[in-house]
């Protein structure tokens, strides 16, 4: 009941956020409703997938400070599971998403429990390594469809299908991610407040401190390790449904990977609308460089050149993001 | 017998470009301890460099070595000075990211630039060229000469570190950079010096590689992982660890071969069946991560 309150209540921060907070959900909310064109659709689409991408990574990486780089191999998780389970047996998505959660859960403990022996560099490096390993794993194993990936076939179903999540109109997927994203924030937000919360922060700032004050970090870092993997794995379950062919290159390498980390750590990572701000700000982006400068001038490679440099831009000027800039801004005015 | 003796070989001869290739990495992360994802991309550049300095000029590819060096060494001062610099300030997570973002700006900027196929070098004094060693080993003279000169430029590099007042300012900038400073030694140099001769020393490698291996903008990353390999097994920080933890990682990807000759000695179906080279790099991988796990110093370490 209390963490459900916690979860609720977002008095702690300033009044003028909660406008703007209360203005962008409520264009969420209507944005379906006014006349767009699809691209613009698929773009807001992605932005909520992001977003709730960013907010898992933002658990484990922004409050707790552990750099994962390997989130990726728990989006594949989640949308092989969804996707083998919705062809080979015809099982609808809302039983196959918490057992993907659940399978991705049990593969985060394995593999946290060693991996977060290791520090810094080391565990960013490691995770990269074992999502690669899954990666490679998935590439030839004929079950899953190897290298070619699975297709899910709308055909041989009946849209609108609420039960397997197969629709024609973006629209349905639209307000089901919506609903995801909301149920994300205020996970998050209890989290924050919540004993865990407050032991990672402690993790973040100096870990042999936190250990001193009686804290297990070992076992805290794999408990947010595995919250981090749930939210991951349930976009990644939606994005079989939504995308319907799924193959290693687009759900589990590296490049989505970083992406993932980038949302958060663009839009301030450790903060409750870092990973958001980050998504609106990079996934709009991205799509209309790539459509503007990579498909009509013909520059392959121009939408990532300036997308590094966005990165290297951000964590040279200001690590702290988006909102440490707002922050400071906002420091700098008070006095 | 023939095949597990040119599988060693091939392991020791590839080994020894790899541990050039580890040794960058190993001297930024020992002077400054940050972590370059970028490592792989500047190999890719160092054999374009080298590709296309033979391409213009006719040259044979294995003397443009000197030009690859040149670049990579202006390439390393250029980084550090207008980017790393900034990034030493922020908190780690800034800097994995920073350097990841190098990453991805210089790989697109390549796609951009060279576009995405494949090129590798066709012509040149000892390219296509092999002799056999005896016992049915046979030796390409590109690898021959690659693995030579590496062995040479990694003998160089350590003598600068070693033998050298530079690589002193070097070594003790590496063990306490505070107190460096205070004796006087300027540490905002070394470590430019430090970006400049580990990128240098890794497009040497890139212009050595070429020879025998073709490049693509997305060659990077595998031998960024392998680098992180090699220099986990070795040591941060251990220049003799990265050759010898080089010529074990060798010895890992070849692990294929010695596979085929299991399957052939012993004559089992089922080994014939697995699909060992799709798995030729997830060994590398995974023994990054087991070395990790199991000794984080590595075999040389002196630093954690």
């Amino acid at each position: 009941m209390e963490a459900l309150r916690n979860a609720l209540d977002f008095s702690d921060f300033p009044r003028t956020d909660l406008y703007v907070v209360a203005v962008a959900a409520l264009f969420l909310l209507v944005f379906p409703l006014f006349p767009h064109s699809s691209f613009a659709m698929a773009t807001m689409i992605q932005f909520l997938m992001f977003s709730i991408y960013g907010m898992g990574w933002n658990t484990i990486g922004g409050y707790g400070g552990q750099v994962d780089l390997g989130k990726a191999q728990y989006v594949g998780i989640g949308a092989y599971t969804t996707a083998v389970m919705l062809v080979r047996w015809d099982i609808p998505f809302w039983i196959s998403m918490p057992i993907g959660m659940a399978v991705a859960v049990c593969w985060s403990f394995v593999l946290g429990y060693p991996l977060f022996r290791l520090r810094g560099h080391y565990f960013a490096i490691a995770t990269i390594a074992t999502s690669l390993v899954l990666k490679d794993l998935f590439e030839v194993w004929d079950f899953v469809g190897a290298a070619r990936g699975l297709e899910i076939s709308p055909i041989h179903y009946d849209p609108p299908d609420f039960l397997r999540l197969i629709f024609k109109e973006d629209i349905y997927y639209y307000y089901i991610i919506l609903g995801f994203f909301f149920l994300g924030i205020l996970f998050v937000n209890g989290f924050r407040k919540s004993r865990l919360g407050y032991q990672l922060r402690a993790i973040k700032d100096n870990e042999d401190v936190a250990a001193s004050l009686g804290i297990n970090v070992h076992w805290a870092k794999i408990k947010t390790y595995a919250i981090a993997t749930a939210f991951v794995s349930l976009v990644g379950s939606f994005h079989a449904c939504y995308i319907k062919n799924i193959e290693p290159e687009d759900t589990m390498s590296l490049h989505i990977s970083i992406l993932i980390a980038l949302m958060a750590m663009l839009g301030g990572a450790g903060s409750l609308w870092g990973p958001i701000i980050g998504a609106a700000v990079l996934i709009p982006l991205k799509s209309y460089l790539k459509e503007w400068l990579g498909a009509h001038a013909g520059l392959i490679g121009i939408d990532l050149v300036m997308y590094g440099t966005i990165i290297m831009l951000v964590s040279a000027v200001e690590p702290r993001g988006i909102w440490g800039l707002m922050e400071r801004i906002r420091g700098r005015r008070r006095g | 017998m023939d095949i597990i003796l040119s599988s060693l070989m091939a392991a020791m001869l590839i080994g020894m470009v790899l541990s050039l290739v580890a040794l960058g990495l190993n001297i930024i992360f020992g002077v400054m301890d940050i972590v370059n994802f970028a490592h792989g991309e500047f190999l890719m550049i160092g054999m374009y460099t080298g590709l296309l300095t033979a391409q213009a000029t006719g040259m044979d590819p294995l003397l443009t070595l000197p030009v690859a060096g040149c670049v990579g060494f202006l390439l390393g001062l250029l980084c550090y000075g207008a980017f790393v610099r900034f990034l030493l300030r922020g908190p780690m997570l800034a800097q994995l990211l920073g350097t990841f973002g190098l990453m991805v700006f210089l790989r697109n900027l390549a796609l951009l630039l060279f576009g995405s196929e494949d090129r590798a070098i066709h012509h040149g004094l000892l390219v296509g060229k092999s002799f056999e060693l005896g016992f049915g080993v046979i030796v390409p003279a590109t690898k021959l000469a690659a693995a030579l000169l590496s062995v040479f430029a990694f003998g160089s590099v350590w003598l600068l570190m070693n033998r050298t007042r530079t690589g002193k300012g070097l070594l003790a900038t590496a063990l306490n950079a505070q107190g460096a400073r205070y004796m006087g030694i300027p540490t905002e140099r070394m470590n430019a010096l430090a970006w400049g001769i580990g990128v240098g020393s890794v497009t040497v490698a890139g212009a050595l590689l070429v020879n025998f291996w073709s490049v693509n903008p997305y060659v990077g990353l595998l031998f960024t992982m392998i680098a992180f390999t090699i220099v986990a097994l070795g040591g941060f920080g251990s220049v003799p660890g990265a050759f010898f933890a080089g010529l074990i990682v060798g010895l890992i990807t070849e692990i294929p071969g010695f596979w085929d000759f299991l399957t052939f000695t012993l004559n089992l179906d089922w080994m014939s069946r697995v699909p060992m080279t799709s798995f030729k790099y997830t060994w590398v991988y995974l023994a990054y991560f087991v070395i990790m796990v199991v000794r984080p110093r590595g075999l040389f370490g002196w630093k954690l």
